[in-house]
Order: structure tokens, then C-alpha cells, then sequence
């Protein structure tokens, strides 16, 4: 396995026996675990574009982990938060979700369940990245189209035939057919179906 | 500066009520007084006016029983009855008697000519005539004409006036009365009439067309004549109930805050014991999380293929370091709750004061439950050494809980009695109810933290007052007694 693109779990906690053990415990499913005494110390240098989650204590001298989680979801980082807490009240769980956190677990913490709130992380932040990959390249290869490419992807969106757009952009159908060959290039699109999927948001929120 | 400002606005507020109640009930007293004043007067000067009619009136008829009579034709003493008139009347001075064709026997000229046409007039009306009227002095002629003989009357007014029947003492009484007529006045009583004041009058006619005067009374109310003292007695009265109703409001503001604060001090304690139990939850938090992911990670390398001992060896024995912290919480947090704080701050406090004041504060809450605790106390004062706070809280807490228990028996028959006792070495108070009593199997777990005999209870009362009291160098032990009820007795080392 390449170890650069295998998932990293954050896992930060002020008490370094529970840190220690649950580090221990993560990585025995193979998990690679970073773990941080310091909110702040994490907050400043952990790695951003990286794969995988992030188990935060709620209770922690100096900052909050609800604190650190908004700052988090204020940032923008898309790594999934998993809360862990001595006492959960139903108002701090309450809030726990509502601040953006992925699950909500109580110490001390069941390995199962532990384990299976990781992997469930990871993969819906693998998922996620896939996603945003498609939508950014998706946004490149739309900023690549000519103005009259982008009318041309609009009308075909909307499900017109080439001689309604030739019609209605008062040019004769073969032009449109090269425009829709330039596009189809353009966009590595391979059929309709993919070209409709992967633009049909983009063309229509253009103007 | 503040409250001094309060204070003075707050004691504002009372004065300006104790003046506006003061001055209501004052006006209230001087109009009452004013008009009984009034209703005295004119009732006097009623009647007044109908003694002073009733003698005119009289005098008419002296007149007409004269004509009627004419003089008897034989000489002797009834010949001329009307010169003996005088001493049944003495007001009439004198009797004059016209026979026909003879001038009136009278020597002044101006009094015979008026005699003659006051004689004209009569005639004429038909009635009796004024003739001759000096009303400033007081005398006056009256004239009635008839056949043969006509008659005339001199009247004097001082001797006329009723002083037996009189309604007011002549000199003495302040209204002052007069008769008068196209500007003669003749003063029947003098009477006190001074500046300022109010001033009530009366005028009248007297009953009879003969006399044509009016009877004119006047008095004159003065300032100094006002109900003064129940005036003062009213403002005096006003500012006894005002002061006694302020004390109330502050008796009852002062024992509202001592109930505050009282709750308070309980809300604080169990908010510290809360803190303690989220505290220690953390702590205990820690090492178990730390223990249960040490084994868990443990199993998992043991299962492993080959299995990872050393790791495994080495996660064994941070669970079991991590079971060992925990336990050193659990010593750490025991000492914490022994309170070694309250030993140091007992003085000698009186029994009896503390169940005084503890009652006192719970008065409503018994009242609202109709009970009338009992109080037996020796009649020497039982003086033990206690924190005077923690001692209130105690009884309050045992009185409370007595109440809560006597909910459950009818009304008339609740029974709570505090008693005081004493011996060699310790002062005890007693805290016995006859409500359903404890049920035997709670009896030895009374006093355990959150235990409870009541739904919803938080079982921390009893618990509190028990640590309270053996903090205190003292105990706390619950029986049950017979028929039914509980008693508590709280013993307490007695101040040496």
C-alpha cells in the first residue's frame, strides 16, 4: 500500500494514556494515526489535503473540542470530526451535530464502534474528494468552452435537437454540429448521457 | 450613596402617604365637625325664631281677647281687667284703650298721631297694627281697632325674649341673634363673632304679619374651633398603623431574604457536589477509556496471525498503570469530600436559637401544611459547639423533610415535635413527625447519597445534613417510632 495516499487518522486528546491506547487500538485495523496533546499545536500544522479523519476531545484544558470543531468547519477543512466525550448531555450532542461533527462518541469508547465510526469516516471522506475532483475538473474543462460553445451546451441541455438550436441561434445546423463536435471534445465528454450528468448544473448556472 | 438615596426615597414614599392619609382624615374630621356645627345652629335658631314668634303671637291675642272683652259696664276691679295685664305679662308696659270719640291717652303728640293711623290701618286689615316702633330700644306699640273701644299695647322687648325656654345659654353661647327691621336692630344675644373662619346664618320672619321683624342669627366658626386634638389623635394614629405596616413589610422582605439565602446556600452545596460529580466522572473517565482501548487493542494483536505479543504485553500493562490511576481518583475525591474546612469554624451556637430560627423560616411552609410544631426545650440554654449555618441547615433540612412526610396524614392530625435534650457531654435535638415512618428495609440506607424513599427525591438531604453533622464532630440517626413516624435525633458536642 502506498503509504502517502493511505487514510491518516488526527487524533487529539490532552491525556497521553488515552491518547497512547486508542492510538494502539486504531492502528491495529491498519489505520495510520497522528496524535496531538495540542488543540492549537493541531490546528496550525496538521495536513489539510490528506486523506482520512479527525477524533477530537470534547473536554480539553486551554479550548473546547466544540471550539476546535468550529473553527475547523469555519476553515473549511473537510475531514470528517469525530467527537469524543466523558459525560455526553443530550444538548452538547445536540450541538456537536449541528456544528458539522460525523458522530458523537462517549468514553470510554467501544473498539467496535470506535473503529466502525473511522471507517465509515474515511470512506465518506474518499468519496467526497472524489466528488469535488470531478466537480473541479468538470469546472476546468466548462472554463475551456467559447461563449457561443456554452449557448450551444445550454440548448442541448434544455434537450434540443440541432436543427431547434440552429433555429433558435439563427445559424444553419452544420455550424452547430461543429460547435457540438468542440465541445464534446472539449469536455472529454464520451456520450450525451455522461455530457448531460457531469454539465448540466454548470450550464445551467451560466448566464 | 445609592441605597442611602433609596432609603431616603423609600422612607419619601411612606411620609407622603402617613400626609396624604393625615390630611384626608383631618378634612374629613373638620367638615364632620363644621357641619355638626351647622345643624347645631340652625336648630337652635329654629328655635329661636318660633319662641320668639310664639310671644308675638301671643301678643296679638292679648289684643283681640281685649277687643273681645270690651270694658264691663260696672265699675270695680274687673272694670278695666287690662291694667292688671302687666303683671301676667310683663312685657307689655303698658294698656291703652281709645273709647269712641276720645284722642288715644297718650301725652306725646308724634305717639298719638302714629297710634291714630296705625288705628286707620288696623281697621281697615282687620288685624293688629304696629304703631310705634323704636326697635333699637327695644319698645314698640301695637294697635288693634275695634268698636267701641279700640286698644294699643307697649311692648319691651328685653322682657318679652323666652330666657326660660331658651335653646342656648344667653351670655355664653357664641351664635349671635338679633331682631331687626328697616335697619333698627335690637341684639338678643351678643354672642362671639371674630375674623376668618366659616360663617353660618339664618333669617327669618317672625310667624306674625303684626310684628314685621326678622329674626337674623349668625355664627361665626373659628379656626381655633376645629376638632384639633382628634385631628392630631387621626395624623398620630395614621403614623402608629403606617410605621407598624412598614415594620411588617420589612419583617416579612427580611425573612424572605434569610429563606433566599438559606435555599441558596442548599442550591450552592449541591452545586458543588454536582461540580464534584462532573469532576470526578472526567477523571474516572480518563484511566477507563485508557484501560478499556489498552485490553481491546490487546485482544485484537493477540488475535492476530502471528500475534503481536510484545505490543500486546506492552498495551496489557499500560491498561493495568491506567487502573491504578483510576483508583487514586477515587482516594483523591474521598478525602475531598471529608470537608476538613468546617472544623475550623465552630463556635458555641444555642440549640433553642437554631430551632427558633429555623422555624421562623419555615413558619409559611407550615402554615400552608397546617402544622403547629412542638417545640420541648429545657429551660437552661443547650449550647453546642456547630457551625451556625450548617446547624439551620441541618434542622431546616430534618423540618422539611418531617413536612414532606406528614403529607400523607389528614390535616388535623399532623404531628411535628422538635425536642432539646442534654446530657454529660452532648446537646441533642429531636425530630419526630407521625407521618407513614421509614419502611424498614430504607432504615440502614437512609443517609446513602442519592437515596431515596420520595419519587422525583434527589436523595441528597438527609445525605448532606448526615456529612454536615459528622463534620461537625457530631452524629445523625433516624428510627422510626410507634404508632407511626420518624424521628431523627441530631447530637452535637455541647460547648465546653
Amino acid at each position: 500500500m502506498n503509504t502517502t495516499l493511505s487514510p491518516l487518522i488526527h487524533l487529539i486528546d490532552d491525556d497521553a494514556a488515552v491518547r497512547d491506547s486508542l492510538a494502539l487500538l486504531i492502528g491495529t485495523v491498519g489505520l495510520r494515526v497522528q496524535t496531538w496533546a495540542d488543540p492549537q499545536a493541531f490546528l496550525a500544522q496538521f495536513d489539510r489535503q490528506g486523506i482520512g479523519a479527525i477524533v477530537l476531545d470534547v473536554r480539553m484544558p486551554g479550548i473546547s473540542g466544540l471550539a476546535v470543531l468550529d473553527t475547523l468547519v469555519a476553515q473549511g477543512v473537510d475531514q470528517p470530526v469525530i467527537m469524543l466525550t466523558g459525560h455526553g448531555t443530550v444538548e452538547m450532542c445536540r450541538r456537536a451535530f449541528k456544528a458539522g461533527a460525523a458522530e458523537f462518541l462517549e468514553k470510554p469508547v467501544d473498539d467496535e464502534a470506535l473503529i466502525e465510526a473511522l471507517q465509515n469516516a474515511v470512506r465518506q471522506h474518499v468519496r467526497s474528494r472524489e466528488r469535488h475532483q470531478a466537480d473541479r475538473q468538470a469546472r476546468e474543462r466548462y472554463a475551456q468552452l467559447s461563449e457561443r460553445e456554452r449557448e450551444v451546451l445550454g440548448l442541448i441541455v434544455s434537450g434540443l435537437t440541432n436543427k431547434e438550436i440552429g433555429r433558435a441561434l439563427a445559424v444553419s445546423p452544420r455550424t452547430v454540429e461543429t460547435h457540438r463536435a468542440n465541445l464534446f471534445a472539449k469536455l472529454e465528454a464520451e456520450s450525451l448521457a455522461q455530457l448531460i450528468r457531469s454539465y448540466a448544473t454548470l450550464a445551467d448556472a451560466a448566464p | 450613596m445609592r441605597p442611602m438615596w433609596k432609603t431616603l426615597r423609600h422612607q419619601g414614599a411612606w411620609l407622603v402617604a402617613w400626609a396624604v392619609l393625615a390630611a384626608l382624615g383631618g378634612v374629613a374630621l373638620a367638615r364632620q365637625e363644621l357641619a355638626r356645627q351647622r345643624e347645631a345652629f340652625e336648630t337652635d335658631a329654629r328655635i329661636a325664631h318660633r319662641l320668639l314668634s310664639q310671644r308675638a303671637v301671643q301678643q296679638d291675642a292679648v289684643l283681640a281677647t281685649l277687643a273681645l272683652l270690651q270694658p264691663a259696664g260696672t265699675a270695680g276691679p274687673t272694670a278695666q281687667p287690662e291694667q292688671r295685664l302687666s303683671s301676667v305679662y310683663p312685657q307689655i308696659l303698658e294698656v291703652q284703650r281709645r273709647g269712641p270719640g276720645e284722642a288715644w291717652p297718650v301725652d306725646i303728640p308724634a305717639a298719638q298721631a302714629a297710634l291714630a293711623d296705625a288705628e286707620a290701618v288696623s281697621r281697615q286689615a282687620r288685624r293688629v297694627a304696629l304703631a310705634v316702633s323704636h326697635l333699637a330700644t327695644g319698645r314698640y306699640r301695637l294697635v288693634l281697632a275695634a268698636e267701641p273701644h279700640s286698644y294699643a299695647l307697649q311692648i319691651d322687648v328685653a322682657t318679652m325674649l323666652p330666657w326660660n325656654e331658651w335653646p342656648m345659654p344667653r351670655d355664653t353661647s357664641p351664635v349671635r341673634l338679633t331682631l331687626e327691621q328697616d335697619g333698627q336692630v335690637f341684639v338678643v344675644q351678643p354672642g362671639r363673632i371674630q375674623e376668618g373662619g366659616w360663617r353660618f346664618e339664618f333669617h327669618k320672619h317672625l310667624a306674625t304679619d303684626s310684628q314685621p321683624f326678622d329674626v337674623f342669627a349668625l355664627r361665626q366658626v373659628g379656626w381655633g374651633e376645629l376638632p384639633w386634638a382628634w385631628m392630631l389623635a387621626w395624623a398620630l394614629g395614621m403614623a402608629v398603623l403606617l410605621a407598624a405596616l412598614q415594620t411588617a413589610l420589612t419583617q416579612r422582605a427580611a425573612r424572605r431574604r434569610a429563606e433566599e439565602l438559606l435555599r441558596l446556600g442548599q442550591v450552592a452545596r449541591l452545586n458543588t457536589l454536582g461540580e464534584l460529580a462532573a469532576g470526578m466522572a472526567h477523571e474516572l473517565n480518563q484511566p477507563l477509556t485508557a484501560v478499556l482501548a489498552n485490553t481491546q487493542a490487546a485482544r485484537r494483536l493477540l488475535d492476530e496471525d502471528p500475534p503481536e505479543l510484545d505490543t500486546a504485553r506492552h498495551a496489557m500493562a499500560q491498561a493495568a498503570e491506567q487502573a491504578r490511576r483510576a483508583s487514586t481518583v477515587v482516594g483523591r475525591l474521598r478525602r475531598a469530600v471529608e470537608r476538613p474546612d468546617l472544623a475550623g469554624k465552630l463556635s458555641p451556637v444555642k440549640l433553642q436559637d437554631a430551632v427558633r430560627e429555623a422555624l421562623y423560616l419555615l413558619e409559611p411552609e407550615n402554615t400552608r401544611r397546617s402544622v403547629a410544631p412542638t417545640v420541648q426545650a429545657p429551660a437552661q440554654d443547650v449550647v453546642v459547639l456547630a457551625d451556625r449555618v450548617a446547624l439551620e441547615q441541618i434542622v431546616h433540612n430534618l423540618v422539611m423533610n418531617a413536612l414532606q412526610a406528614l403529607e400523607q396524614v389528614p390535616a388535623g392530625q399532623r404531628r411535628l415535635t422538635l425536642t432539646i435534650a442534654t446530657d454529660a457531654r452532648l446537646g441533642t435535638l429531636a425530630v419526630q413527625d407521625n407521618g407513614p415512618g421509614i419502611p424498614p428495609d430504607a432504615l440502614p440506607r437512609i443517609f446513602e447519597p442519592f437515596f431515596s424513599t420520595r419519587p422525583g427525591g434527589l436523595g441528597l438531604g438527609l445525605n448532606l445534613c448526615e456529612s454536615l453533622a459528622s463534620n461537625m464532630g457530631g452524629s445523625l440517626v433516624a428510627s422510626n417510632v410507634t404508632p407511626h413516624g420518624a424521628a431523627l435525633r441530631l447530637s452535637l458536642p455541647l460547648s465546653a
